[in-house]
């Protein structure tokens, strides 16, 4: 865990941050590049289809966020190092906002698809359900002053909360649901055209990229607040080693 | 022109304005936690 921890030190560095930055720039535009220009319309639905080269980047960049989130707990837990409560922290908010991105980008597919805005599929519930668990997980972070204190629970809402994940990928295994089967990770592999995968593929990337440059941005303010409660409580403490993520 | 790309336009705009808006706040945050950690740390030398 502590190469996990130097890794991320590492690129959360200024310079690491710029370099992220640059990189997830360059890949959304090749991305929507790719998802609105190269790839065919759908035969069925048609242009509206093109939502899907963000609608599932961003649900995937929320499972992803709420696994970092569960590790970082788990982690925390473990050590009682603060930089995983950190982490953990960065990663839940950032979640919420892709889930959230990925419920509204939902609503506008369905409602020329489906016919309607919003219905309580399957899917759809327990994505809300997971929305609602890691804001939540926020409001813990709010409300309780005691760092530590506010850091344990918090973990135990990010560890029980990733429950969830799992469900709301398969929920349209199990239940019966309007909502179509998983794209990309399913028996058999994927079963939509080369240029629509390709397309697809480099908007998961593009999308992960900005998550990796949303943490470190969102790491650095940690690292700040955290280093004025320190000078504000410690006469010993002046500044904050580079390597503390 | 297909009658539902106006979907597809609003998806897209409102993807770019949640990931922008959500990067500018995040600089403002910053900013402001920057600040705040230089005020301490000036407060403590004097």
């Amino acid at each position: 865990m502590d190469v996990a921890a130097r890794g991320l030190g590492k690129a959360t560095s200024r310079s690491g941050e710029r370099a992220l930055g640059i990189a997830a720039l360059v890949a959304v535009v090749v991305s929507a590049t790719l998802s609105l220009v190269v790839a065919p319309p759908d035969a069925v639905q048609g242009e509206v289809q093109r939502l899907m080269y963000v609608h599932v980047p961003a649900a995937w960049l929320a499972y992803l966020s709420f696994f970092v989130v569960f590790i970082s707990s788990v982690a925390y837990l473990k050590t009682r190092r603060s930089r995983w409560d950190r982490i953990a922290a960065a990663s839940a908010e950032i979640g919420v906002l892709f889930t959230a991105l990925a419920i509204a980008l939902g609503a506008l597919w369905g409602k020329p698809i489906w016919g309607t805005w919003w219905t309580w599929d399957p899917r759809l519930t327990t994505t809300a359900m997971l929305l609602l668990i890691y804001f939540t997980y926020l409001a813990v972070r709010r409300v309780v002053d005691n760092p530590s204190r506010r850091a344990r629970w918090a973990a135990v809402i990010g560890i029980v909360g990733f429950v969830d994940v799992p469900i709301v990928h398969l929920s349209v295994v199990w239940w019966r649901s309007l909502h179509q089967q998983a794209t990309l990770l399913r028996v058999g592999g994927p079963e939509i055209h080369g240029s629509m995968l390709a397309a697809l593929l480099v908007g998961v990337v593009a999308f992960t990229l900005v998550y990796a440059y949303l943490m470190t941005l969102r790491l650095r303010i940690g690292r700040l607040e955290e280093r004025a409660v320190r000078e504000a409580l410690s006469p010993q403490v002046g500044e904050l080693e580079e390597a503390d993520v | 022109m297909d009658e539902n790309v106006g979907y597809v336009v609003a998806g897209y705009a409102i993807t770019a304005i949640a990931l922008g808006g959500y990067v500018l706040r995040l600089f403002a945050r910053a900013r402001e936690a920057r600040r705040r950690a230089e005020v301490v740390a000036a407060r403590r030398r004097a």
